[in-house]
Order: C-alpha cells, then structure tokens, then sequence
C-alpha cells in the first residue's frame, strides 16, 4: 500500500512532496508497473488537502511518463522498461541537472568533500538497489510489510 | 480564461462611528477564481466579515465595486439570482429558538433544486450533530455544525464560510475538512472561506488573500507564494539593505537576517557571487509568512504616523 504523508509546515510545496513521495514509492520498488494509484479525490479527501494540489502532482508525473492515466480507468504506474531506455540520454540530464547543482551548491556550503559527496551518493544508490532486491524477491504481489 | 466566483475593486465601506469614520474595508482588490479554495486570512477587525456581508448583499459599499458571479449583489433583481448560487455560513449563528432539524427543513424548502438530502445525513452523521436541541442549549460548536450541515447540503456554486472553525473540537475539525474536500469541490464549485486560524486552511485552501486592515497585502496562488518567499541567513561585508526582493532585514550579532518576498534564488545568487555566505535557507510556512506582512505592514503605518505627529 501506497501511503502518503503531508506536511503543510514545511514550507515545500504539497504537490512537490506528493510527487517526491511517489517516484520514492516506485524508485524503492513499493509501488510497481502497472500498479494502480488513488483517485484524485479520494487522495485530496485522505489526505485533507486541495484536489487541485493533488491533479497537478499526478499531471506533472504524467508529463514525466512515471503514471499514466486511462479516461474513465483510472491512474496507473507506466512501465518503467518502456520509459527509461526512450529517454535520450541527453533529456535524463536535463531532468537530474538542477538536483545536481543543487546538492553541489549545499555540499559547498558545508564544506563537505567532493569524495564524502560521492560516497553519500553511492550509499543512497545501494540502499535504493537492496530494497528493491528485496521486494522483487517477496512472493506476495502487493509487497507490504 | 479564469472566470471568477468573487472580484472586488477599490472596494470600501465606511461606518460612522459617532463624529469618527470607521474604514472597515478600504479600497480592497480581491479575486476569487471560480473552483478554487479561496482562504482569506486576516486579524480581527481586518474587514473579512464586511467584505463577505457585501458579497452577500447584507451590506452596501461606500465607494468601490464588488461582483459575485459577474453580477451586483448590492440590487435587485441581481442579487436574488446571485443568492440563490451562494451557500453561507455566518461567523455569528443567532438562531433564536429552532432545532437543528427545523433549521434544516427550513433550508430544505429554499433550495428544492440543488439540496440533498444524502449529503444533509452524511454531514450530521461525519460531524455528530445533535437533531433535536433547541439553539439556545446548544453549544458555540453545535451551531457551528448546524450552520455547514445547512449550507454544504444546499450544494451551492459558491460556498462562503466566515471563520468555519469557530468552536469545533479537533476530530470535528478534521471532519469538515474531509467533507469540503470531498463533497464541497466537484463540478467547479468554490470555496470562499476566512480565518485566522492558518493551519488548516494551508491544507486545503490553493488560493490566499491576506487581508489588513481593509486591504489586501498579499494575494495568489498558494503555491507561488510559498516558492516567493524564504528565509535567508548571511554572513559578508557590504550586504544590500535596499532590493525590492527585500521583504524585512533583521540584524544579528554574527549575521543579517533576511525576509525575502520574491525570487529568493536570484537575491541569493547574486549575494553570493558578491562574496557573502549563505549560512542558512529556508522555506518558510504560511503561518510565518502571515505574521512577517502583518508586522511589516504595522510598522511602516506607525512610521507614518510618526511623520504627521
């Protein structure tokens, strides 16, 4: 099951940290291809926030090709097999580029090493890879735990 | 095109108050696009509940302009017609001797073409509403209750809901909140709400107007304001005192404090490439936001009275 948390305090946009939390939820293998997602509504109605805020998360993750919406069907985790190799390499860039600046701009601020940096990233790069070792080896279909 | 549920322009009421003048709205430009969830926030005193009693046509503005759906609510035979589209919760529930069931029943017979029934027991069940008690024994919370049962099972184009919260426990709270968003939206339908209490209204609310004594200060998208604004902790010689971007600077010991209003990446660039050092940058909440316009805009009035004294 996919569970969503807000938080209004934080300052982060909510659609920003919906759509953080799903490509999460698919990136660590909880939600998988072909899986299906909460309507609009009944996501904004759980969660008490604006049905807007929650359609434009889901549009942003469709322009993306990460759902895909049926008409009168529903909304559905796309294939990632079928996105990732159609992307140019150059376009994958573009997309990662700001994060990358971003986390280059705040290790600087830190005065962290670039070795620490790629470390850090390495370590997230393996977490992510165990935890979808694991899921993919659990039998039952919806995985939860 | 964005077609707007509420538009005000230079919108102003004056009370007489004795020999004193009383500008409870004064020159006041709001938008309300139509299907959205439009909170206006704002102290006591800022003018909400004027501006709304215009809306509603129960009050007549002194100069300016406001429309409802295009329309004036302030003559006839407009006003029926926008009435008749607005669904109103008001922020003092005077019901004399009714029963919450009476008062619905009330309601019932006025709008036989959009209530329903379903919805009326799904909001007396979801906020547990007592049926049968006269008004007078009812608690603040109870009238509250009674008063959204009546508008949101009206299924109204507009809903307008003065400080909605007003006595309701925390689980009642949540409650409304689920219902609004549930029952209140589809259809294009619009939330107009005002508060001073600004958590909730974060969750649920994709418009803002923060309102001031009489004025609006700050107006847009939820969204835009949040990206508009940060908080940015310097450290560096020289640093700007003087950029529109620059909403309040607050001195501290070892650095400068800066409340920014408009494209902070930008200010912090270029704070940046003139040799300072960002120590911290954060997002701030609407809550903070709300408290920094208001004691900027205090600020800057008491200068100007300090100019005439």
């Amino acid at each position: 099951m996919l569970s969503l948390r807000i938080s209004a305090s934080s300052g982060v946009p909510v659609y920003l940290q919906l759509e953080q939390q799903i490509k999460q939820a698919i990136a660590s293998g909880l939600l998988r291809s072909g899986d299906p997602l909460p309507s609009t509504r009944r996501t904004a109605a759980d969660l008490r926030i604006n049905p807007n805020t929650v359609a434009r998360a889901f549009q942003n993750l469709e322009r993306e090709g990460i759902i895909r919406t049926v008409p009168g069907g529903g909304t559905f985790v796309a294939s990632l097999a079928s996105l990732a190799p159609g992307l140019l390499k150059a376009e994958k860039l573009r997309r990662i580029r700001p994060i990358a600046e971003q986390l280059a701009v705040e290790a600087s601020q830190l005065q962290l090493s670039p070795t620490d940096l790629h470390k850090l990233l390495d370590a997230a790069l393996n977490d992510l890879a165990k935890s979808r070792r694991t899921r993919s080896s659990d039998p039952a279909p919806e995985g939860d735990q | 095109m964005t077609t707007f549920a509420i538009q005000t322009d230079a919108l102003a009421k004056t009370y007489g108050l004795g020999n004193k003048k009383v500008h409870a709205v004064d020159g006041l430009n709001l938008n309300v696009p139509e299907g959205s969830i439009y909170g206006l926030l704002g102290r006591n005193s800022a003018g909400k509940t004027t501006t709304i009693r215009m809306a509603m046509g129960l009050a007549r503005p002194t100069s300016g302009e406001i429309k409802v759906f295009g329309l004036n609510p302030a003559v006839d035979p407009e006003r029926v017609t926008v009435l008749r589209q607005i669904g109103y919760v008001p922020e003092d529930k005077m019901l004399a001797a009714l029963t919450p069931r009476k008062l619905l029943e009330l309601n019932r017979s006025f709008y036989p073409d959009t209530w329903s029934d379903d919805l009326a027991r799904k909001v007396i069940k979801r906020l547990e509403l007592p049926l049968d008690t006269a008004f007078m024994k009812l608690s603040l919370g109870n009238k509250t209750k009674s008063a959204l049962a009546c508008a949101i099972a009206q299924r109204s184009r507009l809903l307008i809901l003065d400080e909605p919260t007003t006595g309701l426990d925390p689980i009642a709270l949540d409650e409304l909140l689920r219902l609004l968003v549930e029952d209140c939206t589809a259809d294009g339908r619009t939330i107009f709400l005002s508060t001073h209490q600004l958590a909730e209204i974060e969750q649920i609310a994709d418009h803002i107007g923060i309102m001031d004594r009489g004025r609006i200060l700050l107006e847009g998208p939820l969204d835009d304001i949040r990206s508009s604004f940060r908080r940015l902790t310097v450290t560096g010689a020289a640093l700007p005192t003087t950029n529109p971007a620059i909403l309040s600077i607050k001195q501290q010991p070892h650095a400068t404090q800066y409340i920014l209003q408009s494209s902070p990446e930008a200010f912090a660039q270029d704070l940046a490439v003139n040799g300072a050092t960002i120590v911290e940058s954060d997002p701030m909440s609407l809550n903070e936001i709300f408290l920094e316009l208001c004691r900027t805009s205090e600020a800057s009035e008491a200068d100007r009275e300090e100019e005439f004294a």
